[in-house]
């Protein structure tokens, strides 16, 4: 038999590799149009907010008419740290028991629970945060409400890739902790969680990159005020329910609409800050964990 | 049950292991319907190095895995009959797992360190039961040179485990075995992702060690299994076909399944 030539032959295959070249090409225009709307709202949004924003923006609450944003920016500051707190505690620990310790069945209840409980509305939790939290255990609106309503809303975030991170653990890895006579526990502290963190990291930074932006869950449990909290059961004020109050005002009133906007910049900000943290952190463990997982 | 009329049953096939560290009757592991042992007996030498061979999926790994309770990692497994170490029965109720698993150690067949340094892979198992009169430090140099890695590696115990070559890793992960000091060493396939250096300097290795505790070595390589044990195990399809010292196994087997085997008729 003659060998064939390596050379590639024309019709079908040489269609393939035309249309192949095109895809490629085109690939670009479609990363194009998923960024150019952020762009746009960048600039958009960064145009009504640099030209006034200043120090004393930071540092001045809002009164009324005008005044800065420090109130909301320190109510959104105890917010975020109080409910990103609450809910890694519960997520990172219901999750090492779903994953380590719960029988089957246990477990599909409870990842069933918290599917369901990431499907539901953030306004719906935020009644119930009302309901259950101001109302019926007389916490009022406050800080303590609305952060506690926020975590249970996070909550499902955290849950998911923790358990998701621990139960990818190589299963020759937990053999090998609990063939040295390592109890479950001692596994989980000692390989299982260190192995899981930088995914359980990246999952914290990503709920609080959402709760910072939530308005729903806090508009009946935190209200809204112009001011910082002065503990755990004041009102309080944060950046999106500025934005939610401020965004319709008449724009020839005062500076309302332009502090909505100045809220926004930060909270973008804030959240390009949480997303650059995260890169940071994650590479760090990646690199101590190379060859782990091949 | 009568425990010296089950002696009596065990004894016809094993009279040749007088002070056994461990002994196995009736051993029998389902999964569902299949069948992956039955009926098995053995009594394991101590200071000696045990073989278990067999073609795939003869329940050499199962076994292996029911002598320090890994088998009830999985789930789906039911196993029957009776382990026990120094006359005590491992799956009694009131025994604790991780204590077995710390007299009767385990090295897996793909390495398995930990994504931590060096010294912290070898002083892992120390760690699990702080004792303040130990000195850690000395028990991984100890570990490290019984499993023939130190002089390799004493100058960089810091570094991260997973940064060394496969051969080093699996050797790190016998050293690591061997720092609880467990009388017992289980051995599942440990060089079969070596390459021959690899290979032989674990050999090397478990030929030492063998003088010292019992190894109970699974190995795909009848080779292996002739050049370092005392004594070997055949298994097929989940039963104990012949076991004996190794010079006899393989000189005079008494079974026929055992000779093709060994001859390399089948497997």
């Amino acid at each position: 038999m003659s060998e064939e030539s390596l050379r590639a032959k024309s019709g079908r295959s040489a269609r393939r590799r035309a249309w192949d070249r095109w895809m490629g090409r085109l690939l670009p225009f479609s990363f194009a149009i998923a960024i150019l709307p952020i762009l746009d709202m960048i600039y958009w949004i960064g145009a009504r907010a640099l030209p006034t924003l200043t120090w004393t923006t930071l540092t001045t609450d809002p009164t009324g008419l005008s005044g800065g944003l420090y109130g909301p920016l320190v109510g959104t500051l105890d917010i975020l740290a109080l409910s990103t707190a609450i809910s890694t505690v519960l997520g990172v620990a219901g999750a090492a028991w779903v994953a380590e310790f719960a029988g089957p069945r246990w477990a599909d209840v409870c990842r069933t629970g918290a599917n369901l409980l990431a499907g539901v509305p953030s306004i719906v939790v935020g009644y119930f945060g009302y309901f259950a939290l101001v109302l019926y255990f007389g916490w009022g609106p406050s800080l303590l409400s609305g952060s506690v309503t926020l975590a249970i809303f996070l909550v499902p975030y955290i849950f998911r890739a923790t358990d998701l991170a621990i139960s990818g653990i190589p299963r020759d890895l937990r053999e090998a902790a609990l063939g040295l006579g390592a109890s479950r526990g001692q596994y989980l502290t000692r390989v299982g969680l260190p192995v899981a963190l930088p995914r359980i990291l990246n999952s914290i930074l990503l709920a609080a990159s959402i709760g910072i932006g939530e308005t729903a869950p806090l508009l009946y449990t935190a209200f809204f005020n112009n001011y910082p909290p002065t503990g755990l059961t004041s009102k309080t004020g944060y950046l999106t329910g500025l934005i939610w109050n401020y965004y319709d005002e008449p724009a020839h009133f005062g500076t309302e609409v332009t502090l909505a906007f100045q809220a926004a910049f930060l909270l973008l900000l804030i959240v390009i800050g949480l997303n650059v943290l995260v890169r940071v952190v994650s590479r760090r463990y990646e690199r101590r964990l190379r060859g782990l997982f091949a | 049950m009568n425990p010296t009329l089950l002696e009596g049953a065990a004894a016809p096939k094993s009279t040749a292991v007088p002070d056994p560290v461990i002994t196995v009757e009736d051993l029998g592991v389902t999964a569902g319907s299949q069948i992956l042992l039955r009926g098995v007996n053995v009594r394991v030498p101590d200071r000696a190095l045990s073989a278990v061979i067999g073609p795939s999926g003869c329940g050499k790994t199962t076994f292996l895995r029911c002598l320090n309770r890994m088998v009830e990692l999985t789930p789906e497994l039911r196993r029957t009959g009776s382990v026990r170490y120094r006359g005590e029965d491992i799956y009694a109720p009131d025994i604790d797992p991780a204590r077995v698993r710390r007299r009767i150690g385990m090295v897996f067949q793909r390495s398995t360190v930990f994504p931590t340094s060096i010294f912290e892979n070898v002083a892992f198992g120390l760690r699990l039961e702080p004792d303040a009169t130990m000195d850690i430090g000395a028990r991984v140099e100890a570990s490290l040179r019984r499993a023939g890695l130190w002089s390799e590696i004493r100058d960089d115990l810091d570094r991260p485990a997973l940064s060394l070559s496969g051969g080093q890793q699996q050797r790190l992960c016998i050293a690591r075995a061997l720092a609880v000091e467990p009388r017992v060493l289980l051995l599942d396939e440990p060089t079969s992702s070596l390459d021959p250096v690899g290979t032989r300097k674990v050999e090397e290795m478990l030929s030492a060690l063998r003088n010292e505790i019992a190894i109970v070595l699974v190995s795909h390589n009848i080779a292996q299994a002739a050049r370092i044990s005392d004594r070997t195990l055949f298994f097929y399809e989940g039963r104990l076909i012949e076991e004996g010292p190794t010079p006899q196994l393989f000189e005079s087997p008494r079974e026929r399944l055992t000779e093709e085997y060994i001859t390399g008729r089948f497997g």
